[in-house]
C-alpha cells in the first residue's frame, strides 16, 4: 500500500492501491454489455440490420413469388443462394456499427485509455455475433415463410447458419475497426469485406443448398469443418493484428 | 554508387533486350498449335502474368509484415509498389485469359478454378487501394492497410481450397497442381456408375462397343445452356491405347475423349481436354516460356523497386515543401 | 521499498502530416511534482499531454514511465494515468453512474453503487447520477471527466484545460484534487491561462 494515500474518500478506499490488470473475459464482457446497453437505447444498427432483411426478403419474393419444386431442379442452390446474398448484405449495413459509432462519438480515447485492445475486440466481436445471430434468425424464418422454403434437413441448416455467422463475424470485426478510421466509411466495410468472405460464401452456400435438398447430415460436413477452419483463422489473425490496427 | 549506376543501367538494357527478344521468339519460335491458331502464343504473356501476379501478392506482404514489425516508410513504399505492379500484371493476366477463352474455350468466363482465384484477387487488390485513399494520417493509412494486406493473405488458403470445388474440372492445363480437381477423368459403368460430372458438364454412359481396332463410346451429355440432351461418340484405338475421335462438347470448343476402356466389364475412362493441353511438350515453345517467365519476373522486379523509389522521393519532397512552407 | 515514480518524457516530437507543432520536447518528473504546460492556442499543449497518456503517436521521441526501477509496459501504464480534456467524451446514451460502472469493470476495480455515487458527489455530481449524460450541461460533463479519470485513482493526472467551463466552485474542486495529488504522484496541467500557472512547481513555455 502506498503511505501517503488518505483514506478519506469512498473510491480510495473501495480500490486496491496498485490497480491489477482486469481479467480479460471480464472487461470483455464488460465492453459486450455497455455495447448492447447502447444499442437498446439508440437502435442504430438494430433498425437498419432488419429493416434492410425485411425489406430484402420481401423485395425477393415480391419479384419471384414462391419457388416451387416441380419447375426447377436447381431450386435448392437458387434458395441457398438468396438467402446467403440477403444475410450478408444486411450484416454490411450493420457489422460496422460497434467501432464507428466510438470515433463518431469521440468516446475511442476513453475507451482506448480504460481497457486493454484484446478485451475491447473479444466485447465488439460478442456484440457483432450476438446481432449477427438476430439478424439470421430474423432473415431466414421471413424466408421460409415468404418464398415457402421446404427445408429438407433443418437442423443442418441451423448448424451452418450458426458457423456461417461466427466465420462472417470473425472476418468482417477487424475490417469494421480499420473502416472505423477512415474518412468514408460506408461502402468501404463491403468492398474490404467481400473478397476475404467469397470462400466463406461459397461454402456456406453449397452446404446450406444440401441442406435444404434435404441430403443427410454427412452432405453437410465437410463444408462445416470448412467453416470452422475459416474461423478459427481469421479469429486468430484477428487476434494478432488488432492491436496495430486499435493503437492510435 | 556510380559503379551501382552502371550495374542498374547495365541490367535495365539486358531487360529491354531480353523482353523484346521474348516478343519475337513469341511469334516466331513458337510454333502454330492445331485448334489454337495464333491465339496459341498467349502462354507466353499469360501464364507468366499470372503466376507474377501471385509473387507480388506474396511480396507485399512480407513488406506488409516488416512495416508492421520495425515502421519503416521504405517497407509500406515497398508494400505498395508491390501491390501496384501486381495489380498491373493481375489486370493483364485476367483481360488475356478471357480473350484466349473466348477464342479457343468458346466462352470468356466459365468460373473454372483459376479465373475464381485471380478475380477475387483483383478485388483485394482494388479494396487495399480504396483503404489507402479512405484514410487521411500517412502514418495510419500504412498501418491499417499492412493489416488489411495480412488479414487478406490469411483468406487465401481457403480461398485456393474452396475455387476447384466450385466447379469439378478445370480447362487450364497442368491440373495437377490445382488442388481437389478431377484432372484423371472419370470412369463410367455399364453396370454401375453411369452417371458423372466433368465441369458444369453431367455425362451418362449409354453403351460401348468395339467397331474394328476402336472402341467406340456413347455418352449422353447434358450441360447448362444446352435444351436438347447431346449423344456424342468419342473412341478409343486399342492397338495405341490413345483417344482417336475426340467429338466436341455442342457449342463449345473443349473436346471429351475416352483415355481407357475395360470392353470385357463394359468401363470407361472418359476426360475432357481443352485445346491447349501439351502445349509445352514442344521443346521450343517451352524454352520462350521459360525465358519469358524470366523476363516478366525481371520486369515486376524492376517496376516495383523504381516505383517504390518514386514513392519515397515523393514523401521526402512533401516534407522539405512543409520544412520551407512553400505552398503546395 | 517504493522507488519514486518518473514520468521521462525524452525529445518528444509532435507532427501533423508535414506540420510540425512541437520540436524536441524533453523533461522529468518525480512524485509529487506537478508541472504546468503553458503556450498559445495551437503550441501543441494538448497533443504534449496526449502524447504522455499513449493517446497520440509522436513523431519523434519516447515517453517512459518507471516505477520500482522497472519502467512500464504500455498496458501497465494504462492505470496510472488519468486523463481530462476537452476532447474526453463519456458515452452520452448512458447514465453518469453506467459510464463509470463501466469503465471501473473494463479496469478491474471492484466498486458498490455507494462507492460510485460518493466519487460523483465528490465531483460536484450527486444526486444526478442516473440522469443521462445527453442532458447533462458542459460543467457537469466536465466534473464527469474528473470523475472518470479519478475513478482508478491514477498516480499520473494529465488534465487539460482543467477549468474549463467551470464556475467558481469548480474551480475550487480542480484545486483539492491538484492539491490531493501532490501527495501521491505526478500531475501535468497544460493552460493558457495565467492564473492557474500557480499550480505548477515547474512552468514548461511552448513557442508557438
Amino acid at each position: 500500500m502506498d503511505p501517503h494515500i488518505s483514506p478519506q474518500s469512498a473510491i480510495e478506499t473501495s480500490s486496491t492501491a496498485m490497480p491489477s490488470e482486469a481479467p480479460l473475459l471480464m472487461a470483455a464482457w464488460a465492453v459486450f454489455r455497455k455495447d448492447v446497453r447502447s444499442e437498446l437505447r439508440t437502435r442504430y444498427a438494430l433498425n437498419a440490420i432488419l429493416l434492410f432483411a425485411v425489406s430484402t426478403v420481401v423485395a425477393m419474393s415480391m419479384g419471384m413469388g414462391p419457388l416451387t419444386v416441380s419447375r426447377n431442379a436447381d431450386l435448392p442452390i437458387i434458395q441457398a443462394a438468396l438467402l446467403w446474398v440477403a444475410i450478408l448484405f444486411a450484416a454490411f449495413t450493420g457489422l460496422a456499427r460497434a467501432f464507428v459509432q466510438e470515433e463518431e462519438a469521440r468516446t475511442a480515447a476513453a475507451l482506448r485509455l480504460s481497457a486493454r485492445p484484446t478485451a475491447v475486440f473479444l466485447g465488439k466481436l460478442l456484440f457483432n455475433l450476438a446481432l449477427l445471430l438476430l439478424l439470421v434468425a430474423v432473415t431466414t424464418t421471413l424466408f421460409i415463410i415468404m418464398l415457402r422454403v421446404q427445408a429438407g434437413n433443418p437442423g443442418l441448416l441451423a448448424a451452418l447458419l450458426l458457423a456461417g455467422s461466427l466465420g462472417l463475424v470473425a472476418a468482417t470485426t477487424l475490417i469494421a475497426a480499420i473502416i472505423a478510421r477512415a474518412s468514408v466509411k460506408g461502402a468501404l466495410f463491403a468492398v474490404l469485406s467481400f473478397p476475404l468472405l467469397a470462400p466463406l460464401l461459397v461454402v456456406a452456400i453449397q452446404g446450406s443448398a444440401n441442406a435444404i435438398a434435404g441430403r443427410g447430415w454427412e452432405s453437410g460436413v465437410g463444408s462445416l469443418q470448412v467453416l470452422a477452419g475459416y474461423t478459427i483463422a481469421l479469429f486468430t489473425a484477428s487476434l494478432f493484428l488488432f492491436n496495430s490496427v486499435w493503437e492510435p | 554508387m556510380s559503379d551501382r549506376l552502371r550495374l542498374d543501367q547495365a541490367a535495365k538494357f539486358l531487360l529491354g533486350v531480353w523482353m523484346s527478344g521474348i516478343v519475337v521468339a513469341m511469334f516466331l519460335i513458337v510454333p502454330q498449335y492445331v485448334g489454337l491458331g495464333d491465339a496459341g502464343r498467349i502462354i507466353i504473356l499469360h501464364v507468366p502474368t499470372a503466376w507474377i501476379t501471385t509473387v507480388a501478392f506474396a511480396v507485399s506482404a512480407v513488406y506488409s509484415i516488416r512495416y508492421l514489425w520495425k515502421r519503416r516508410p521504405a517497407d509500406d513504399a515497398g508494400a505498395v509498389a508491390a501491390a501496384e505492379a501486381g495489380f498491373l500484371f493481375c489486370a493483364l493476366a485476367t483481360v488475356s485469359g478471357m480473350w484466349f477463352a473466348n477464342i479457343v474455350w468458346g466462352t470468356p468466363w466459365n468460373w473454372d478454378p483459376r479465373e475464381t482465384t485471380i478475380l477475387i484477387l483483383l478485388l483485394i487488390y482494388a479494396a487495399y487501394f480504396a483503404l489507402r485513399s479512405a484514410l487521411d494520417d500517412v502514418e495510419r493509412r500504412r498501418r491499417l492497410a499492412a493489416v488489411y494486406n495480412l488479414f487478406a493473405a490469411v483468406t487465401m488458403p481457403f480461398l485456393l481450397f474452396v475455387a476447384p470445388r466450385m466447379a469439378d474440372s478445370t480447362l487450364h492445363p497442368n491440373c495437377a497442381f490445382i488442388q481437389g480437381s478431377h484432372c484423371d477423368g472419370i470412369w463410367l459403368e455399364l453396370n454401375g456408375t453411369r452417371i458423372g460430372q466433368l465441369g458444369d458438364v453431367v455425362l451418362a454412359l449409354q453403351g460401348v462397343e468395339q467397331r474394328g481396332d476402336l472402341a467406340v463410346a456413347q455418352v449422353e451429355v447434358r450441360m447448362p445452356g444446352l435444351r436438347e440432351v447431346a449423344l456424342l461418340e468419342p473412341s478409343f484405338e486399342l492397338a495405341s491405347g490413345k483417344p482417336a475421335d475426340r467429338p466436341e462438347f455442342p457449342g463449345q470448343q473443349f473436346l471429351l475423349a475416352v483415355e481407357g476402356v475395360d470392353l470385357a466389364n463394359g468401363r470407361v475412362l472418359l476426360n475432357m481436354e481443352a485445346p491447349g493441353s501439351g502445349l509445352l511438350s514442344n521443346s521450343r515453345t517451352f524454352w520462350t516460356f521459360m525465358a519469358a517467365n524470366i523476363g516478366f519476373l525481371g520486369l515486376f522486379i524492376w517496376l516495383y523497386r523504381l516505383r517504390a523509389d518514386v514513392l519515397l522521393l515523393q514523401e521526402r519532397l512533401a516534407r522539405r515543401e512543409a520544412a520551407y512552407e512553400l505552398p503546395a | 521499498m517504493n522507488e519514486p515514480l518518473r514520468l521521462i518524457v525524452n525529445d518528444v516530437a509532435i507532427e501533423y502530416g508535414a506540420r510540425r507543432v512541437l520540436a524536441g520536447v524533453s523533461f522529468e518528473l518525480c512524485a509529487g511534482e506537478t508541472l504546468v504546460v503553458a503556450g498559445a492556442n495551437g503550441s501543441g499543449k494538448s497533443s504534449l499531454l496526449r502524447v504522455i497518456c499513449g493517446l497520440q503517436r509522436p513523431a519523434r521521441g519516447t515517453v517512459v514511465i518507471r516505477t520500482n526501477g522497472t519502467v512500464l509496459r504500455p498496458s501497465e501504464a494504462l492505470h496510472l494515468l488519468g486523463w481530462v480534456a476537452p476532447d474526453l467524451y463519456l458515452y452520452r446514451e448512458l447514465t453518469a453512474l453506467e459510464n463509470l460502472a463501466f469503465f471501473a469493470a473494463v479496469r478491474g476495480i471492484r466498486c458498490t453503487r455507494a462507492d460510485l455515487e460518493a466519487l460523483l458527489d465528490r465531483v460536484g455530481l450527486g444526486g444526478r447520477g442516473d440522469d443521462l449524460l445527453a442532458a447533462y450541461s458542459s460543467g457537469m460533463t466536465q466534473r464527469l471527466r474528473y470523475a472518470y479519470a479519478l475513478l482508478h485513482r491514477p498516480r499520473i493526472l494529465a488534465l487539460d484545460e482543467p477549468t474549463v467551463t467551470f464556475d467558481a466552485r469548480g474551480v475550487a474542486l480542480v484545486e483539492q484534487v491538484i492539491a490531493r495529488q501532490r501527495d501521491h504522484g505526478i500531475t501535468i496541467i497544460a493552460t493558457n491561462d495565467p492564473r492557474e500557472e500557480r499550480f505548477g512547481d515547474y512552468i514548461l513555455r511552448l513557442a508557438q
